[in-house]
């Protein structure tokens, strides 16, 4: 506490300074953030809209308020020093604090208020309408968080606190200018494992296995509508808007009453609903109308706006029959927005679904395709690059393939047996020393000698022990039902060396005999640990970090051996992917933002509760 | 007989469930043929008599036993880019329709009408396939292989559903709301396709679909991974198809398509419905 105290009593010496850009950490919760406060004034103010006890380590009981965002807001900021100097407070601790903290609270502090984006399909542009909304709200000075109640995804992320969420809500985040994302904008998370079983994660650590049907008759009535209560909630509480995303459509009227994705989180969370539909496949006017007249009379009233989304060519003929849809549906049109032009990472296999190959570069990357491949976004920085990617699925696939990357899988004792029955992996030991071949994760596993199963926590069958591709002289073994969860920072051992961050997700942990190809340490972790194993002179590479081809440096060095025609590639685009990520959501909230009603969608945020 | 078989929206599964209709009618000696009037798609199919057509319609006239001709598709719109679309109208290149010259419709609804007419009296069972989606708000009026078809015709139709993309239910109630009162009861029955699972958990809403609309639901198709072309995915295909190895592996998975579909499908239904 005294040190606080002592920080405090500098900051409140200082007077105003609002974003502190010097600072290496800024902005630590968001763009535009005031750093006046980097420690408040009024810790532990013990308001629970704000902040929660934990028990500390040795028991005691430690005020939480990591997630509060008060403090940091630019008016409260200027209206405390105007305050403290009205009073003359030169010292933290002073008891009129606590006045000071009730008129912020009355003044600048209120419940946030939440907007439903649903889609009347799978891949009806809901994702990346709510990653446009949030990123024109955030323009506009407002805090906002995503959310999506239930998400089934495989390509997930890991936030700073060390929790799993869908990769789509950490970029919804970003857009919405959040540094860190966490893990109550998708509080359920699910895996699929097979054909009807998924592992449902509950803020981002596993919480059981279900198939379809009890999760519907036992999850979703049970634990998981108080799960999407709460986490709005708590939402709402530190935010001025949420943006929730639903999934799948609304008017699956054979499952309507057990839904906690869609109307039945808009309820939960009292927010008004938009209606968002693609109309690059027709019967756009069809779905959204269906759609709106098969939600039950008393939800339907929460939809306020349809955006018809993703025209090919032009909108003037579409246009001319808005009239007409808007009588017959008695919900406006607040948008019809082009196809947008935009580089951002896709959701889910449905991106993959029928896709055999990927970018128009002249080198020819080969991207194993596992039954249950998971986390492939990996694969999307290669596409900055002069790059194509060909999706294998059968050894003859590798023709002609300039490199090779074994991307994550959910399972690696099946999709191993996967590639050595059909060939994949004969084909790969050829291969050897002839090209570079990059593993990740589940694919780093089946690069070592042993996949030891023997208490069948992976495969599901005890007793279960493979030969790996036998690159790399390690192991991988499943102790345990556990999972390693982490967001690492750390650098490369080899090449011209450089930073690279990433995150493990992963159940297994790898014997290594190998010599190391990074050197990792998470923010708050103990020392430095080797990661990954590298063969330079074979050309072998592989790592437990997903995300590793976003930052430049791994990116330019697995790049560096690989050549085609004998002609080595060219690195072109040597940004990080973060960047060009945030160029691309600016470039497509600019799309929303020029084809759509802000008005209107500021109307429906004003007008919900 | 006859029937239109219209989509939810492209894609949605017409071609194909088309075919297989035609397939199974053949099996029952009903002498089915297939019909698109119009046909928006780059790649078509060369007939003996020198007549271009659009490929589904090719695919179809073998699931009947038939040789493709030019009646099957006797208009076709070739997008030719730079905003320019050939029209070949009776298998023929017809003129090329731009913004400043658009297609000749009341010719075209005339050339759909005859060719509908010449198959009809020729065969037990006119197997039609619609365009698109029929709900295009912005587009009904000028409609020819839907709505067009449906007024001038009265061709009785059922609506086909893609499920595997969900909102299904509000697919087929939105373009049922959306198709003109006028044709609207020509309407009457749908199919679910493309479903993986078990059937039974989509009873509520079907029934639901059922009592608004008064429509049937004539089955839900099982998804199947099948090698039937595209339409759109053929470029390279063009009029090479004929006995040639594509031809009958087609053919082969035609059949199994058709066993694994037999099975779901009312066709006592459908013929009630096409003899209405």
């Amino acid at each position: 506490m005294d040190c606080i105290k002592k920080k405090v009593n500098e900051e409140l010496e200082a007077g105003w300074i609002g974003p502190n850009t010097a600072c290496d950490y800024h902005p630590c919760h968001f763009t535009g953030q005031d750093c006046t406060f980097c420690y408040c004034p009024f810790y532990p103010c013990e308001d629970e809209d704000l902040g929660s006890w934990l028990i500390g380590r040795r028991g005691q009981r430690v005020w939480n308020c990591t997630e509060c965002l008060l403090i940091h807001r630019q008016p409260v900021c200027r209206y405390i020093v105007d305050r403290v100097g009205e009073l003359g407070i030169t010292q933290a601790g002073d008891p009129r604090f606590k006045d000071i903290h009730g008129e912020v609270k009355d003044r600048f502090y209120r419940m946030g208020r939440a907007l439903m984006v649903v889609g009347a399909t799978s891949d009806a542009g809901k994702s990346v309408t709510v990653a446009a909304i949030c990123r024109i709200l955030h323009r506009r000075g407002l805090l906002v968080a995503p959310f999506k109640s239930q998400n089934m995804s495989l390509n997930s992320k890991v936030t700073m606190g060390g929790s799993e969420i869908a990769m789509i809500q950490t970029l919804q985040s970003k857009a919405a200018g959040l540094k860190n994302p966490d893990s109550h904008m998708n509080p359920i998370l699910l895996k699929p494992k097979g054909d009807t079983v998924s592992q449902v994660m509950v803020l981002g650590k596993p919480y059981a296995d279900y198939d379809v049907e009890s999760y519907y008759d036992e999850f979703v009535p049970g634990p998981g509508r108080e799960i999407v209560r709460e986490n709005v909630e708590f939402l709402k509480k530190r935010y001025d808007c949420v943006i929730m995303e639903g999934a799948g459509s609304p008017a699956e009227i054979n499952i309507y009453d057990r839904d906690i994705a869609n109307m039945g989180a808009a309820k939960i969370a009292d927010a008004d609903v938009i209606l968002v539909v693609n109309v690059d496949w027709g019967g756009s006017f069809a779905y959204a109308l269906g759609t709106i007249r098969l939600i039950p009379e008393e939800d339907r009233g929460r939809i306020k706006g349809v955006i018809f989304n993703n025209i090919r060519g032009s909108t003037d003929s579409f246009r001319s029959a808005i009239p007409e849809f808007e009588r017959l549906a008695g919900v406006p049109v607040i948008g019809v927005v082009p196809h947008a032009d935009v580089v951002l990472p896709s959701e889910d296999s449905e991106g993959l679904r029928g896709v055999r190959t990927k970018g128009d570069g002249k080198c020819l990357i080969g991207v194993v395709r596992f039954p249950r491949i998971a986390n492939f976004t990996d694969i999307d920085p290669l596409f900055l690059e002069d790059v194509s990617v060909v999706f294998v699925e059968q050894a003859s696939d590798l023709d002609g393939v300039d490199a090779v990357v074994l991307p994550g899988t959910k399972n690696t004792v099946t999709d191993m047996r996967w590639m050595t029955e059909n060939g994949i992996a004969d084909k790969l030991r050829e291969l050897r020393g002839k090209i570079p071949i990059v593993g990740i994760c589940g694919g780093y596993q089946m690069m070592g000698r042993t996949i030891d199963d023997s208490n069948g926590i992976e495969g599901g069958v005890p007793g279960t022990v493979m030969e790996g591709l036998g690159f790399f002289d390690n192991t991988a073994r499943w102790g345990a039902y556990e999972k390693r969860i982490a967001n690492c920072t750390g650098r490369m051992l080899v090449g011209e060396g450089g930073e690279v961050t990433g995150y493990e997700l992963h159940m297994g942990m790898s014997e290594v005999n190998e010599k190391p190809l990074f050197e990792i340490g998470g923010r708050f972790d103990s020392g430095p640990q080797p990661e990954g194993s590298v063969r330079e002179d074979e050309m072998l590479f592989g790592t437990y970090l997903h995300g590793i081809f976003d930052r430049k440096p791994f990116r330019k060095y697995f790049l560096s051996f690989v050549s085609h025609d004998g002609r080595r590639v060219d690195t072109a685009d040597t940004r990080d992917y973060d960047e060009i990520m945030e160029e691309n959501i600016d470039k497509l909230a600019d799309v929303f933002e020029a084809n759509m009603d802000v008005d209107a969608l500021m109307g429906i945020l004003g007008g919900s509760q | 007989m006859r029937v239109l078989v219209l989509g939810t929206s492209s894609g949605a599964g017409k071609t194909t469930v088309c075919a297989m209709i035609c397939r199974h009618l053949m099996r029952e000696g009903l002498d089915p043929v297939p019909f698109k009037a119009l046909n928006l798609s780059l790649n078509s199919y060369a007939t003996r008599d020198g007549g271009e057509i659009g490929i589904g319609q090719a695919f179809q006239a073998w699931s009947c036993g038939l040789e493709p001709e030019t009646d099957m598709n006797p208009i076709l719109l070739k997008p030719s880019g730079g905003g320019v679309i050939q029209m070949v109208l009776r298998g023929k290149p017809h003129q090329d329709v731009t913004k400043d010259c658009p297609m000749d419709r009341a010719a075209a609804m005339d050339a759909a009408a005859e060719a509908y007419s010449r198959l009809s009296s020729e065969h037990g069972f006119v197997v039609c396939e619609g365009s698109g989606s029929p709900a295009e708000l912005n587009l009904i009026e000028r409609d020819i292989a839907n709505v067009g078809l449906m007024r001038r015709l009265g061709i009785p139709a059922i609506l086909v559903g893609d499920i595997e993309r969900g909102g299904v239910f509000a697919a087929i109630y939105g373009t049922w709301l959306l198709i003109p009162e006028d044709v609207r009861p020509l309407v009457k029955g749908f199919v679910i396709n493309r479903f993986r699972g078990e059937p039974s958990i989509l009873r509520s809403g079907i029934e639901e679909v059922e009592r608004l609309t008064g429509m049937r639901c004539l089955g839900v198709l099982p998804y199947m991974h099948l090698r039937f072309p595209d339409e759109d995915s053929l470029s390279s295909s063009e009029g090479k198809l004929e006995g040639s190895d594509a031809r009958s592996a087609f053919m082969d998975n035609m059949d199994e398509l058709t066993d694994a579909c037999e099975r779901e499908l009312d066709f006592e239904a459908l013929e009630e419905i096409a003899r209405s």
